[in-house]
């Protein structure tokens, strides 16, 4: 930290993506975290080797994408134990995975589709977060999705829904500020009500994105490919006023810009946290 | 009329809703699903074909990076058609996509589409053992004072265990010649009735090399990889080539790191 920055105390991170390592390593930006998809990591290329050299220098956060905690069927104990391998070689800060199901039958579809919300997937969720963060001797972390469509039988609020399953399980839940905005848009509920009723206690972790809108019909896709919009940032305002300065992560993952672009939102955010944390100190 | 739909209320009624989604994503038919989801302003099928479209985009997106030389040959609009028709077939089974695709160049061997480009499959089997390469990393190489102490008698019967990232790959084209032509953006031509190739591919540090090997060491080293004793291999390999020597091949297994471990097996067959 130089004395010119005025900021006590860092918060945000981007997500490290591969077109952006030899920068980063070569420019060492001020960031207080990375993040990356585990799975991305789970053989032996030489950009783990790459992930574990900046480990040297920075906290990582591994964010799965595939343990399918909803799939009604066992947990794939081969990829949990590969999770865990990962885990004891990048010793993260913080390790998250998805409220949704990827793979059932032996096929992986690598897409966070939606679970039913139900009290009979509620039990087969948590089994799944409990036999998750047992294998893998840390807790979890499980972010809200973005959704575009709903089970007519789905009867728990989803919000109610991950409120459970963070005080069933004792795990965290990784608020993503985006979802909530591109899932309300798209089923027209209040933003602000469902991260008023997400507990305080347990948000370990923010995420922003951009999203795009579907011409024609009135739909938004999360798909990490551009800048966060402005009514995000405004919504996620209210959760900093809510959840503090909790770690907070820019991610982007499609039409990858220029370094300079994750560092510029990333220093928004920043700013920010900085102000939050002025308006909240005692 | 929408079908009926038994609620999700017990474990097998969600295993059947995630069968069917699945279905719905892989093969485009959303009838047994859609009656299950609420339109929310919006046809059902829309709604699932969200979800379907991003999972062929990151498929094909991981099935292009493997296969980038296959994508070239064929164009991109073709690749997609192909990965396509592949995905519903065979969806991944691993969570890790970088291990997508090992069974890509036998189903591009089927695809009668594909049939005008006779070697696009075995330049798909080569992108694969460059993908292995660049995926698993090399192990300490055996030293070959490691063997003196097995007594002579025995050293027939000696299989070697070869570095995991290694593959022996044949081809009656000039597959090398292709891929590096194609890699390209202005590519070179290439004579392609110049005959076939016998390359061996492997992890090398941070980098994936390849070499062509003559027929006779190339017999030699697949059968060692393929777990045959020292006499076995040396077998397969002189029935290639007649002046083939194993002392100084053996030597130069070991010179090239490229042993990691052996055992005695004294059944084994020692032809084959």
């Amino acid at each position: 930290m130089t004395e010119s920055n005025p900021i006590p105390s860092r918060s945000v991170g981007i997500g490290l993506r591969l077109p952006h390592v030899s920068e980063i390593a070569a420019t060492r930006p001020e960031l207080s975290f990375l993040e990356v998809h585990a799975e991305n990591y789970m053989a032996e290329t030489p950009a783990l080797d790459r992930l574990l050299a900046l480990r040297r220098d920075y906290p990582v956060s591994l964010h799965g994408v595939a343990l399918s905690l909803g799939s009604a069927e066992e947990l794939d104990r081969r990829h949990l134990s590969r999770f865990k391998a990962l885990i004891e070689r990048v010793e993260p800060m913080l390790v998250s995975e998805h409220l949704a199901w990827s793979a059932i039958g032996g096929a992986y579809l690598n897409d966070l589709l939606p679970l039913p919300y139900t009290e009979t997937s509620l039990d087969l969720f948590c089994r799944h977060v409990e036999e998750a963060q047992e294998g893998l001797g840390r807790q979890l972390l499980i972010e809200n999705p973005s959704s575009y469509l709903r089970y007519r039988h789905s009867p728990i609020p989803e919000v109610e829904f991950i409120a459970a399953v963070a005080r069933r399980t004792g795990c965290g839940i990784l608020c993503d500020v985006n979802n909530i905005y591109v899932s309300a848009w798209n089923f027209g509920f209040d933003p602000v009500a469902y991260l008023e009723t997400l507990p305080i206690e347990v948000v370990g972790e923010i995420h922003l994105a951009g999203h795009h809108a579907v011409e024609d019909v009135d739909v938004l896709i999360d798909d990490h490919g551009s800048r966060v919009v402005q009514p995000v940032w405004e919504l996620h305002a209210a959760a900093l006023r809510r959840f503090g300065p909790v770690p907070t992560l820019i991610e982007w993952d499609a039409n990858l810009p220029a370094l300079g672009v994750l560092l510029d939102e990333a220093h928004h955010a920043e700013e920010l946290a900085h102000a939050y944390r002025y308006v909240d100190a005692p | 009329m929408p079908k009926s739909w038994p609620t999700p209320t017990d474990m097998s009624m969600l295993l059947e809703l995630q069968m069917r989604l699945r279905r719905a994503v892989l093969g485009g038919d959303t009838a047994e699903i859609a009656a299950a989801i609420l339109g929310d302003g919006l046809d059902p099928s829309a709604r699932v074909g969200i979800y379907r479209n991003h999972a062929f985009a990151t498929l094909g997106d991981a099935l292009r990076s493997t296969f980038p030389v296959v994508c070239r040959l064929v164009d991109k609009r073709f690749f997609a058609y192909a990965a396509h028709e592949y995905l519903r077939e065979h969806p991944p089974h691993s969570r890790c996509l970088v291990e997508y695709g090992a069974d890509f160049a036998d189903f591009l061997a089927r695809f009668t589409p594909c049939r005008q480009l006779p070697y696009l499959a075995d330049i798909a089997r080569f992108e694969w053992a460059l993908n292995i390469a660049a995926t698993v990393r090399e192990e300490s190489p055996l030293q070959a004072e490691t063997l003196a102490a097995i007594p002579p008698g025995q050293a027939a019967y000696v299989a070697l265990r070869l570095q995991p990232s290694l593959s022996y790959f044949a081809s009656t084209w000039p597959i090398d010649a292709i891929w590096q032509a194609n890699k390209e953006d202005e590519v070179p031509p290439v004579d392609i009735t110049s005959g076939g190739t016998s390359l061996e591919i492997r992890r090398a540090g941070e980098a994936v090399s390849w070499r062509r090997l003559d027929p006779g060491t190339f017999e030699f080293r697949t059968a060692l990889a393929d777990g045959l004793v020292l006499a076995a291999a040396m077998a397969a390999a002189t029935l290639k080539d007649p002046a083939f020597e194993l002392t100084a091949s053996l030597r130069q297994v070991f010179a090239e790191g490229l042993a990691v471990g052996f055992c005695i097996s004294p059944k084994q067959e020692t032809s084959r």
